[in-house]
């Protein structure tokens, strides 16, 4: 019978041309626009972005804008489970698979846009500087010539400064930047210069001790990382941030975390950074 | 399975005979169960018919849906994305112009003069409203991008109202270039403030995000056409296997060397699918090119110029606002790394802009022998390929873009030496000042875009006159299976009357 002996033919004939076209598909990685749960990474040691409190719940403006955009993409705070993360780990950590979202001080730089996607940026912060409370000889990024300056480990704050503008400060290096704000309230260093938020979250903690100088000299662009090839998921980020500034948590946030710092707060939406 | 030796009529008569007990016995319809030739000929040709029909679904939605995706990208969205694009364009130029008749103050000849500043002003101004009408077309239904278009609308107003009292107080001062009243610094500055941090941020967004659109409808169109091409693959598969066993089936049992009627279906079906699974391909591509290599580098581009017009209006700034001298240069040297990034091989890309502009001058006379990566919207945009003279127009934009960096270089350089006045004339007057670079290499990314305007035109043309005639040719086609069918199998089943 000649139906028959066609029949496995032909229906194996389908099956592979349906496998073929469904590969196109189905191929594709999951997105965070179809999870139903999402581990975030934050900093867990950076008062006002993110940092453990007590009960063992990270807590700042890194945390809250994650809670938001988790929101907008329809889940609840109990869908969200959230991960400390460190300046190296975050990264890795994002391209593992480890996290789905970084929102950890992260500045997009165009290096590592070669890496992860980055959704936002939520806020552009800028390098600024922290001085002791009264004093008022440093205005500005100049004033630094000659004084001792405090970087964390692992950053280049004091470079962009010594370096790339050719001020001659006195570069002094700390585990952490908590350990120059220390150094800093014993008046071992003049001052502490890196991204304002991070200042003024210092400075919320103890606004009697310090003065934020208000003198931004760099743009960091405080990205979402999202994985690399999960565009949607990026335009999803990109569509809550816009939708958070429009209704406005994100002036109110920025008010609630850092209100009291006298920084000087942009309450519009960044530029983003482009998805593809 | 014992084959049948008697003459078909014979063996037919004794199975019908066995068939029709057999159905009394047990009350079924005289149609069911039918197991003779007629029946087997009956069924193979309905077989073959319904699948025709399938054939014909496949392929007809498969067109439709190509047409579509053609409609939307080609004709719907993706102009008015080019349109967006402009925005941010239109008004950074807008600015750029502004701040050339704030700084020129009361020498109107400097540079193209400020006649023809002001003029351009106006022409970016009634662009900025055009893209602005495409921008909320396109958001329409959207509430967040609706917000952002009026928030948009609602900026300029702001903006304009602040420079024409800067322009006032500007043009009753009358002082010379270089040297605005103070009040007319402060405007600007809350001007420049307000298009840098609100306006521009909020177009570029909005451009992002029709871009997004783009995105997910192309994303869209090519899983569905690739599920279409499969789909007229099976049922094309399908017929010619049904056609197939129609035919060996009479040959058997009626002992003919071959019908032709069927034949030529078959090879007509085989000719139909190939064709229309080529076509179908060729539409997918078509449409990849005019999105990747049309649309996508036409809006990268439009974003590489739009951000190196901003340079080239914080350059005024610059000299205009030393007290702000310092965030100036910054911005300058963050958004010349968006436009081209240069990661030389094994070391850190240069951490200021006299070192940046530095290895941009030694990767632009041949950037195929730069040893290390180009990246950044123009730098990703320089490759191979494309249509003919495309790579040089492109060695000629990256050139340009690096000789407009070292006027800049050579601007900055007399400012600090305090020469003020040499560097308002490096930065605008002449042949060798930064604006002029600065229009040569705009020229070569404007040549550039469009060069890629061109390859998305041509392939939605293309696109179009691929699909012309085949709505009419697979109807055409179809019905003529189903005719050719019922020819081969009618004289067949006429032999049992």
């Amino acid at each position: 019978m000649g139906l028959r002996r066609l029949a496995p033919a032909v229906a194996a004939a389908v099956l592979l041309f349906a496998v073929g076209a469904c590969t196109d598909a189905v191929g594709r990685s999951a997105s965070i626009v179809d999870a139903a749960r999402l581990r975030i990474g934050v900093k867990d040691d950076q008062p006002g972005l993110g940092m453990r409190a007590d009960d063992g719940a990270i807590k700042g403006f890194d945390v809250d804008v994650a809670l938001y955009i988790a929101g907008e993409l329809g889940l609840t705070p109990e869908d969200v489970e959230f991960v400390g993360v460190t300046s190296e780990e975050r990264e890795r950590a994002l391209v593992s698979g480890e996290v789905d979202l970084v929102l950890a001080t992260y500045s997009i730089t165009q290096l590592r846009k070669t890496v992860v996607t980055f959704g936002g940026p939520y806020y552009v912060a800028h390098q600024d500087i922290l001085v002791s409370a009264g004093d008022t000889s440093i205005t500005g990024v100049a004033d630094l010539e000659g004084r001792r300056l405090c970087q964390g480990a692992g950053s280049n704050s004091a470079s962009r400064v010594i370096e790339e503008r050719g001020i001659d400060a006195v570069s002094v290096e700390r585990p952490t930047y908590s350990d120059c704000i220390g150094l800093l309230a014993e008046g071992e260093v003049d001052a502490v210069s890196t991204d304002d938020l991070i200042l003024a979250g210092y400075l919320e903690n103890r606004p009697s001790a310090f003065h934020l100088v208000n003198a931004p000299f760099t743009n960091e662009k405080y990205g979402v990382g999202v994985a690399k090839d999960d565009i949607a998921g990026c335009e999803e980020v990109n569509r809550a941030i816009t939708r958070m500034y429009q209704d406005g948590t994100a002036a109110w946030l920025l008010r609630k975390w850092f209100g009291d710092s006298g920084l000087d707060i942009n309450t519009s939406v960044p530029q983003f950074e482009g998805c593809g | 399975m014992k084959r049948s030796v008697e003459p078909p009529e014979i063996a037919d008569r004794l199975a019908l005979r066995a068939a029709e007990r057999a159905r009394s016995r047990i009350g079924l319809p005289a149609w069911a169960g039918r197991p003779g030739t007629r029946g087997r000929v009956w069924l193979l040709s309905a077989l073959c018919l319904v699948l025709t029909g399938v054939l014909f679904a496949a392929t007809w939605s498969g067109i439709a849906r190509a047409r579509q995706g053609l409609d939307v990208i080609g004709s719907g969205e993706g102009p008015k994305v080019v349109a967006t694009a402009d925005l941010y364009f239109a008004l950074s130029d807008m600015d750029a112009q502004m701040a050339n008749v704030l700084l020129m103050g009361a020498d109107h000849w400097l540079g193209d003069g400020r006649a023809a500043a002001l003029v351009r002003y106006e022409q970016r101004r009634s662009d900025a409203s055009e893209a602005l009408l495409h921008a909320a077309q396109l958001a329409e239904g959207d509430r967040t991008e609706e917000q952002n278009v009026r928030a948009v609308m609602e900026g300029m107003n702001r903006y304009e109202h602040l420079v024409a009292q800067a322009q006032l107080i500007s043009d009753e001062a009358g002082r010379p270039a270089g040297s605005p009243p103070e009040e007319v610094v402060r405007l600007y500055r809350e001007a420049g403030e307000l298009m840098r941090r609100d306006l521009l941020p909020k177009a570029y967004n909005l451009t992002l995000d029709s871009g997004a659109t783009v995105r997910s409808t192309y994303q869209e169109n090519s899983s569905a056409s690739s599920v279409g091409i499969a789909l007229v693959a099976a049922a094309a598969t399908a017929l010619l296997a049904s056609l197939v066993a129609l035919q060996l089936f009479l040959r058997r049992r009626f002992r003919r060397r071959y019908n032709l009627p069927l034949a030529v279906a078959t090879a007509g079906v085989l000719v139909l699918g190939l064709a229309a699974i080529g076509m179908l391909e060729q539409q997918a591509s078509y449409l990849r090119s005019a999105k990747v290599d049309g649309l996508d580098s036409v809006l990268s581009l439009s974003r590489a110029r739009a951000i190196s017009t901003g340079m080239n209006a914080d350059q005024s700034r610059w000299l205009m606002d030393p007290g702000r001298a310092v965030t100036y240069e910054q911005n300058f040297l963050e958004d010349a790394r968006m436009v081209v990034l240069l990661v030389p091989e094994g070391s850190d890309p240069p951490g200021d802009l006299e070192g940046y502009t530095a290895e941009v001058a030694e990767a632009a006379p041949d950037h195929t022998a730069y040893d290390g990566r180009m990246l950044g919207l123009l730098g990703g945009e320089i490759r191979s390929g494309g249509v003919e003279g495309r790579e040089e127009v492109q060695r000629r934009a990256l050139r340009d873009y690096s000789a407009f960096l070292s006027a800049d270089q050579r601007m900055r350089s007399l400012a600090e030496d305090g020469r003020i006045a040499a560097a308002v004339d490096a930065h605008m007057s002449g042949e060798e000042s930064a604006d002029d670079y600065f229009d040569r290499y705009e020229r070569s990314l404007v040549q550039l875009t469009a060069l890629h305007i061109n390859t998305f035109d041509t392939a939605v043309a293309e696109a179009r006159a691929g699909l012309r005639g085949w709505d009419a040719a697979v109807l055409g086609a179809c019905l003529g299976f189903a005719a050719l069918v019922v020819l081969g199998v009618r004289p067949r089943l006429a032999e049992y009357r």
